[in-house]
């Protein structure tokens, strides 16, 4: 048993995988029990159910075309509101009057549940793209404003003390030190926001729309099809956490000594 | 001998947040020519660095001037280059892009920077570490990085702030050999500030000694050792004779300042 746990520890790619394959395997077992338990197919359907809905749903063509609105909808925004985050985070951070006057704004906004606002958005911009583009774009947008002012500011005071010393200019600061230093902050950032921009998405496809993830959940649970809408929450899982260990892999790239 | 350093008249008061004011120091008069090796020693809260931030031109004087071959500074420049007590590298640049620093910022081509960086990484014991990075570093390793990087900018005057005061007792002993043997090679003239009386005897033609609260000038020591000096000279009576009286100039105020818990 202690050898399992050695093994599970290692911080090596084979562990990782491990990892995530007993924790999955863990959650199947537990949802197969309990759907044994739970007997009324509309409340819970066992696994295998769910993944022969999702078949169909490839077979069908659905899939793709739901994937098709979902990604190409979330990863432009997704990305759109990491420039503009990033962007927000440098004013903030280089401009002590704009984060006087600017912060309290945005913390205010930051705390309104922007996912609230959905219908309203949907009723200005319509059915489609635009709607969901700016509900997404404004649940993302914080993580990385947040991170990259926090991050800007926290570099250490010897290392720009020591680009000084050495006659750095301020863009030289900025670019050689006080920026490569920010970066992992602002990548955790980007990870927070890129679980923040699903929910954002799924949301969005709710209320209104005829294709993606959302709308398939939507339109499944009306018909009380409980193994669709299982498979597409999966399906949402899935990509949550292919970014989420994605940007944590970069963070690590880029910070190695922050490890040790 | 012409002063290379000369320091004029310099003092600096800090006004804190309270609007309260701190004299840090005092009317500083200081020359140093070229080639010479000089260390200021003190109790804690005697200026001794922002003295040396002063002179690196990383902090203006409330009053007074300072001098590098007659030209007076006003900010950072490449005639002067400063040796960090704490880890200043940047820690996602390799060894040899560190060394390179100061030379990539002044925009020199990349592989003059390369061929730089190489030979001060040879000077300074390194060899074998170029692609390292400094978190894969002793501190004294990262120490060497820190001097290696200030001298690839060929400064006229090299600025020590208690480099070595943050490594073991063992270590110490080694570096300041090994910055004994670079300052030889290298001929720069050095000024170290350092609280380690002993450091300072060892490696100087001169000891500055200053006093706290404002930090002043004290006195001074000249050292008259002969050179080249190792290690086995601070078992010399004269060694310890020049540290002891030292270690006595300043003795009442290290007292004072530890019940002071400063």
């Amino acid at each position: 048993m202690r050898k399992v746990y050695d093994f599970l520890e290692q911080d090596t790619r084979a562990a990782a995988v491990t990892r995530i394959l007993v924790s999955t395997g863990f959650v199947l077992i537990l949802w197969q029990l309990l759907a044994m338990f739970v007997t009324n197919r509309l409340l819970l359907v066992p696994p295998a159910e769910v993944a022969s809905a999702l078949w169909k749903e490839f077979q069908q063509g659905s899939m793709a075309e739901n994937a098709w609105a979902t990604v190409t909808a979330v990863v432009t925004s997704f990305l759109v509101s990491i420039a503009i985050g990033i962007g927000i985070g440098l004013a903030l951070a280089s401009s002590r009057f704009l984060s006087l006057t600017g912060g309290p704004v945005l913390s205010a906004l930051n705390s309104v549940p922007i996912i609230a606002l959905a219908p309203l958005f949907i009723a200005w911009l319509g059915l489609g793209f635009a709607s969901k583009f700016v509900l997404v774009l404004l649940v993302a947008v914080f993580p990385v404003v947040v991170t990259t002012e926090a991050g800007l500011r926290a570099t250490d005071k010897p290392l720009i003390e020591a680009a000084r010393s050495f006659n750095a200019t301020p863009l030289q600061i900025f670019s050689t030190v006080t920026f490569p230093y920010a970066l992992p902050f602002i990548v955790s950032g980007i990870r927070v926001a890129w679980a923040r921009a699903l929910v954002g998405i799924v949301v969005a496809e709710f209320f209104g729309s005829f294709a993606g993830f959302g709308f398939a959940i939507m339109s499944a649970s009306q018909t009380f099809d409980t193994a669709r809408v299982l498979g597409y929450v999966i399906v949402l899982g899935a990509m949550g956490l292919i970014g989420s260990v994605l940007f944590a892999a970069l963070e690590r790239y880029l910070a190695p000594w922050r490890l040790e | 001998m012409t002063a290379l350093l000369k320091i004029d008249n310099v003092s600096q008061t800090f006004v804190r947040n309270d609007k309260s004011s701190v004299e840090a120091l005092r009317s500083i008069d200081l020359s140093i020519n070229e080639g010479e090796f000089v260390s200021i020693v003190g109790a804690s809260g005697s200026g001794k660095s922002t003295l040396l931030r002063i002179i690196d031109g990383l902090l203006a004087p409330s009053s007074g001037s300072v001098f590098v071959d007659g030209t007076k500074v006003d900010r950072p420049g490449p005639d002067r280059a400063m040796v960090f007590q704490q880890d200043s590298l940047l820690p996602w640049k390799t060894v040899i892009e560190n060394v390179g620093y100061g030379l990539t910022l002044a925009g020199r081509p990349k592989a003059e920077v390369q061929a730089i960086a190489q030979r001060f990484i040879d000077m300074t014991g390194l060899r074998g570490f170029e692609s390292h990075y400094p978190h894969q570093l002793s501190g004294g390793m990262r120490q060497r990085v820190n001097v290696a990087r200030a001298l690839a900018v060929d400064p006229k005057i090299l600025l020590l702030d208690e480099p070595f005061a943050a490594l073991d007792a063992q270590t110490r002993e080694i570096m300041q050999t090994e910055l004994l043997s670079i300052w030889q090679k290298s001929r720069k003239t050095v000024l170290l500030i350092t609280h380690q009386i002993d450091e300072a005897v060892f490696l100087s033609d001169r000891v500055i000694v200053f006093s706290a609260r404002p930090g002043c000038v004290k006195t001074e020591v000249a050292i008259d050792l002969p050179r080249p000096r190792d290690l086995d000279l601070k078992r010399h009576p004269a060694f310890i004779e020049q540290v002891d009286h030292i270690w006595k100039l300043i003795e009442a105020e290290v007292r004072a300042g530890v019940k002071q818990g400063a």
